[in-house]
């Protein structure tokens, strides 16, 4: 607790806060800002991190105190870039004695720092919370002093907003790589998620932009929070009281596009993150380029790699809802993600002596691997053939995009056109059905993306084939 | 026989009580349609009958609703009657015909190849997502008195589905929902249930005076909200489609 004493001068009021505002520039290790500046450079700081789920824990109302918590999580607003806002998305602080190439707060680059008291803290998320603006706190920091310091600043404050202030909203809590176990088990009982960041996908790249950073102190935590969590699953069967040890599970982050790795390096990583440490959602997060360094690849003209992300996405649903592995989607061979086709086509074309399937006997599994068939259609369909033979227009209401299943489906043994079960042929077919691609990346039209994008590799890949439509 | 129009007022009552007089008369032949004042649309070899409100006829059509199809038909005919859509009415009373006719009437919600029963399961959806995003974009400001007042202008009637909501949230504030489009409220005052109250004059002069803090805590909220968006990923589309305009009147990041 020594820490709070030197880090807080508590404030009561904003009021105060902007009465005790010091005039004129004062260097900038003591100057004294205001709250309105602190949550600028913080926020600023922070909006990197990807995650601002709300998800995974159910929590009522107690009837006392403020908060309570929806399965399904709660978005308040859409910022100017169309990310959801469901946190409040801040750092402790930007100060950091690592010197991560990539990070807009390392700390060769000289930009203001601010510290947030608990307090403040506290009394923001409180304020907010309040009037419907968010949903909870997503609290984060740059490493002070060392990595139990940190963790210690970050436990303070939010003990102090689950206990002070009773706070029974949500709250994410990064863990730093390289605190102790003490540490993140206390915040581990008060917090709904914790993460900890990959950075990159392998250890090679880490070592090269992170070089404080070493894969070994980020997999730690990852796994003391997994054990915990299993730990904590037993004592809940046995207690039905005792403390829940981070509900709402754990997550990462992996920077796509700073480093030459592909897609399949990276789909590997993050399923043996599923498979091996349990973890809720694997995040991707487009490099954006905020630091001049010869480390890091130069900033591509049509900006970060949207579309590379995004299809990494949907492969990340193949893993988590759809049954499928990496090696299927992927290879040496081929280890990029085709840009014109998300990767279920790409697969189904690739596997057309699979195809077509008949709606009314294939088991589930297989329906979930039809183009054009999501999983909820596919639980559709599943109970509605009890009931009777499923023809084409009830695909049609279940929810099924018929432009891209048609190729691979048949209804009592008919085909919706006639078709010909040619890679060519459908290929055609499929790309010109037009996916529907999110905004963001819509704008870029193909042309553009055949003759500059090189499916986000960078510099690194000078040459190499990564679309593969035959 | 021809075809009988009974006719209401859109309230909860009015509502129930024309289901209680159409059901019956006619839940035999099931030849019977609900308008409300104001949507009236003349149709052919029609009878129009005017409905008589009272609780006790509202009250009796909720049991036998709730006794013989069961709460999760219930809850959706609930919802469904708190659209704006000038055929819910009809919509009900058919899928009540619909439902006398099955054996397991509690089974009424899942033969969605009935039109009727189509109908209140689609209506039902559009005001529970109506709600859902309420709740995402509702914005409560403080006023003077330390009372939370927020305003919103939804297109169905959702005040009384979002309210368990925030009194489950926010138990020990002082706070209330205006639905402008409907002028109705929901009132809660801390650590007692929430109520629904309409009809009453409100002073716009009062409702304007927020607190001495409220001005800086939303100027922190829109800093943030400024901040917060990747200037390299911006994207005025993909933002429209998540949260379109018309959405946003009431939200302190878009005054």
């Amino acid at each position: 607790m020594v820490i709070l004493e030197k880090q807080t001068n508590v404030r009561k009021t904003w009021g105060d806060i902007m009465k005790k505002e010091l005039p004129g520039n004062v260097s900038s290790s003591v100057k004294r800002m205001d709250i309105f500046e602190k949550l600028h450079i913080l926020t600023d700081a922070a909006k990197y991190d990807v995650a601002c789920t709300s998800s995974g824990v159910e929590r009522r109302g107690d009837g006392i105190n403020m908060g309570n918590c929806e399965k399904a999580g709660i978005c308040h607003s859409f910022s100017a870039d169309g990310r959801c806002v469901s946190l409040l998305k801040i750092l402790f602080t930007n100060e950091c004695i690592y010197d991560c190439k990539y990070c807009v707060n390392r700390s060769s680059n000289d930009v203001v720092r601010a510290t947030f008291t608990p307090e403040e803290i506290c009394r923001l998320t409180m304020d907010f919370y309040r009037r419907n603006y968010i949903e909870g706190l997503f609290l984060s920091s740059g490493i002070l002093k060392n990595p139990d310091y940190t963790m210690e600043l970050i436990y303070t404050a939010i003990y102090k907003l689950r206990t002070e202030y009773h706070f029974r909203g949500y709250i994410h809590v990064k863990a730093i790589p390289g605190a102790s176990p003490e540490l993140i088990q206390k915040v581990g009982f008060l917090a709904d998620r914790m993460s900890v960041n990959l950075e990159l996908p392998t250890k090679e790249s880490l070592h090269r932009l992170a070089p404080h950073k070493s894969r070994e102190n980020i997999l730690k935590p990852m796994r003391y929070v997994q054990n915990r969590m299993n730990e904590n699953k037993e004592e809940l069967a046995l207690y039905r009281h005792a403390p829940k040890f981070v509900p709402a599970g754990q997550s990462t982050q992996m920077i796509v596009g700073a480093t030459p790795e592909t897609d399949y390096q990276i789909m590997r990583v993050s399923e043996a993150l599923y498979e091996k440490f349990g973890l809720k959602r694997v995040f991707y997060s487009a490099f954006v380029n905020v630091n001049e360094d010869k480390a890091l690849p130069m900033q591509r003209e049509q900006g970060p790699p949207l579309l590379r992300e995004h299809r990494l996405y949907q492969a990340d649903w193949l893993l988590r809802y759809y049954k499928f592995k990496v090696d299927e989607l992927l290879n040496e061979k081929n280890p990029n993600f085709n840009i014109f086709m998300d990767p279920k086509c790409n697969w189904a074309v690739q596997h057309l002596e699979r195809f077509p399937v008949e709606i009314n006997t294939a088991d589930y599994n297989t329906l979930l691997r039809v183009p054009g068939i999501g999983y909820l259609s596919a639980g559709r369909i599943v109970k509605a053939r009890k009931m009777g033979k499923v023809d084409f227009v009830d695909l049609k209401k279940m929810g099924v995009v018929l432009k891209r299943a048609l190729y691979f489906i048949t209804c009592n043994g008919k085909m919706l056109y006639p078709t010909r079960m040619e890679q060519d042929y459908i290929v055609r077919n499929l790309l010109d059905a037009k996916e529907k691609l999110p905004d963001s990346v819509r704008n870029m039209n193909y042309q553009q993306l055949s003759l500059f994008d090189d499916g986000g590799q960078g510099v690194w890949l000078h040459g190499q084939e990564n679309l593969y439509l035959s | 026989m021809v075809k009988r129009i009974y006719i209401c007022h859109d309230t909860k009552e009015g509502l129930f009580s024309a289901l209680y007089d159409a059901w019956k008369e006619c839940r035999e032949t099931g030849e019977a349609g609900i308008a409300f004042y104001g949507s009236l649309e003349s149709e052919l070899f029609c009878e129009y009958v005017e409905t008589i409100p009272n609780s006790k006829k509202a009250n009796a059509v909720e049991q036998m609703i709730w006794k013989n199809m069961g709460k999760e038909a219930y809850g959706r005919i609930y919802q469904a009657s708190k659209s704006m859509d000038s055929g819910k009415g009809t919509a009900i009373f058919q899928t009540m015909v619909a439902a006398r006719k099955i054996k397991q009437s509690d089974k009424i919600m899942d033969h969605l190849t009935n039109p009727a029963v189509k109908k209140v399961h689609d209506l039902s959806r559009t005001v529970g997502n109506e709600e859902l995003f309420f709740k995402e974009i509702l914005r409560f400001r403080e006023l003077k008195n330390g009372i939370l007042y927020a305003r919103i202008e939804p297109k169905h009637r959702i005040v009384e589905g979002i309210a368990p909501h925030f009194e489950g949230r926010l138990p020990m504030e002082n706070w209330m929902i205006y639905d402008a489009v409907h002028q109705e409220f929901a009132v809660h005052e801390a650590g007692k249930r929430w109520i629904l109250v309409s009809d009453v004059p409100i002073d716009g002069e009062l409702l304007k005076d927020v607190s001495e803090s409220e001005g800086e805590i939303q100027r922190l909220w829109k800093q943030f909200f400024h901040d917060i968006s990747i200037k390299e990923r911006e994207s005025d589309i993909r933002q429209k489609r998540m949260l379109p305009l018309k959405y946003r009147k009431n939200m302190v990041e878009f005054e």
